[in-house]
């Protein structure tokens, strides 16, 4: 697979030396063959640098999942295409850790074994997927649920399961869609200051769908806010205020109030 | 890392709760068969016994049936037709209902031919088990087989089917390559619940096809019922045709103990 610049030195160039970089994509669903077919995104283009954290905001119906999908490698793209670390995105990678808003364990395996679900598949010995599969319920602070079934955990708990579960095969990118939004305020709030602690800990890039500005303020370095139909880019907004960031900061609240404005600005 | 509570499933509760329903509902039961038992027997006083035979007649044809070792005699003969009919019946219709469920391919080259083959009533081909088996247990097996091949396929079929995308698209972040890995690791797993519900439902009714399967002379309980019944021996058939139902609340009962077991992660 060729990066975008396609370079046979492997010295990719501006766009794929970022950990992600979306050029040009874009997404048509043909309809029943009668035209009417509906354009979702159209050429929406960023990059996320390497230990970033971006956000991507926008109205309902931009196609933030959609993204959140094709980004994925579980969609595919019409147009353009998607750079992880300058390699085109052709179909699901362990490169990067996926998490969706309904958490999606399985409900089969205990929570230790849902963690280790995926280095059941890489070529670590048993000895370090233990101790990988130990280190990682240490991270979310589930050591004691270990051999639970996703059943009997609250929202929190399983996302936190499932944030694991994604971070034990040590993917470069960590790729979230609205990953809180099913739990309640007090929960949500909770999550967010662990994900930032997880980020700060593993250095991890990630970039993360919220329809939830305030969250987006509080968690990226910057935020995409997308517009509706077609979904596209708005514009891209630097967070510029020191972490922890707080709610009730003159800073905080003009960002907010920026990123609403974009949003609520129509088509 | 902080780590809210579990939402404890009130485990006491719930067990006292089922304890209390149980004893009532065993209590209610009782009550029921005395009641029937009393209807029987007074019915029973103003017909021939060739017509209704009281409940005693038929228990002191049970006795005796068992004592002349003649039942257990049948019961083995139609337990070494049940056995391997229903063993190759619920495997292949297992594996034939998983594999057509997950491939479309598979699914649409054989749709008209399951079509056609589903309506037929296992008793229907008889002529084949004869011609094929002859008029022996591998015949009778066949008749069972059949009966419970269809039974499993539409529940292992319908399970398949019902498998969330959703899990599927997580398995396939976490490394999950191919039909194999994916069929093995999450498609099973997920629709266990279905397909032990299939099995079960075979069990039960491969009992009920035991009568069918020994119709054309092979000997055992069904030919036994069908031969008293022949000879206006009632409380003979109604005696075989408990045993039949013996068979079925003891399989139904070690499975449900199975099953309960298999599912424990289940909500």
């Amino acid at each position: 697979m060729a990066g975008v610049n396609g370079d046979a030195d492997g010295a990719p160039l501006s766009p794929a030396a970022a950990s992600v970089a979306l050029d040009g994509v874009g997404k048509t669903y043909s309809g029943d063959g009668d035209g009417g077919s509906v354009r979702a995104l159209d050429d929406v283009s960023f990059s996320v640098a390497d230990g970033e954290f971006v956000c991507l905001v926008g109205p309902s119906g931009c196609g933030k999942t959609t993204l959140f999908r094709i980004v994925a490698g579980l969609t595919e793209a019409t147009d353009g295409r998607v750079l992880l670390d300058g390699t085109e995105v052709t179909g699901p990678t362990t490169d990067m850790g996926v998490v969706f808003q309904e958490y999606h364990l399985f409900p089969w395996l205990t929570v230790a074994e849902n963690v280790g679900f995926g280095l059941e598949r890489s070529d670590r010995s048993p000895d370090e997927r233990e101790a990988r599969v130990e280190e990682m319920l240490d991270l979310v602070g589930l050591t004691e649920f270990r051999d639970a079934y996703p059943k009997s955990l609250s929202g929190g708990m399983k996302q936190r399961v499932a944030i694991a579960r994604s971070l034990a095969v040590d993917p470069d990118l960590l790729l979230m869609d609205e990953p809180f939004g099913a739990v309640d305020a007090q929960t949500r709030e909770m999550l967010q200051r662990e994900l930032l602690d997880v980020w700060a800990s593993t250095g991890k890039t990630v970039l993360f769908v919220t329809h939830d500005v305030a969250e987006a303020v509080t968690l990226a370095d910057r935020v995409v806010v997308m517009a509706a139909e077609p979904g596209r880019v708005r514009e891209v907004v630097d967070v510029d205020v020191e972490r922890p960031r707080e709610r009730g900061d003159a800073a905080f609240a003009e960002y907010v109030g920026r990123v609403r404005e974009l949003i609520g600005a129509g088509p | 890392m902080a780590t809210e509570t579990a939402s404890p499933v009130g485990e006491d509760e719930a067990l006292a709760g089922i304890g209390l329903g149980d004893g009532r509902r065993l209590l209610r039961g009782a009550a029921g068969v005395v009641g029937f038992l009393a209807v029987w027997y007074a019915v029973s006083l103003t017909q021939d016994p060739f017509v209704l035979p009281s409940p005693v007649a038929v228990a002191g044809a049970f006795a005796s049936e068992l004592a002349a070792g003649d039942m257990t005699a049948a019961l083995l003969q139609s337990v070494s037709h049940w056995v391997p009919g229903t063993m190759a019946g619920t495997g292949l219709g297992v594996a034939a209902g998983v594999a057509f469920g997950w491939s479309r391919l598979l699914d649409d080259l054989t749709a008209p031919l399951v079509r056609t083959l589903r309506p037929v009533p296992p008793l229907a081909l008889i002529g084949f088990a004869i011609a094929w088996f002859g008029i022996n247990d591998w015949g009778a097996a066949f008749i069972i087989a059949v009966g419970a091949f269809w039974i499993n396929f539409y529940a292992a079929y319908g399970a398949v089917e019902g498998v969330s995308e959703d899990l599927l698209d997580v398995g396939r972040t976490l490394g999950v390559r191919g039909d194999l890995d994916a069929v093995r690791s999450i498609v099973l797993p997920a629709s266990m619940p279905g397909i032990l519900t299939g099995i079960r439902t075979g069990l039960g009714r491969c009992w009920m096809l035991v009568v069918a399967s020994e119709i054309f002379g092979v000997p055992g309980v069904g030919r036994e019922i069908i031969r008293a019944s022949n000879n206006l021996r009632v409380d003979r058939a109604i005696a075989y045709i408990l045993v039949l139902s013996l068979m079925y609340l003891l399989v139904d009962v070690a499975f449900r103990a199975v099953e309960r077991r298999a599912l424990a992660w289940r909500a």
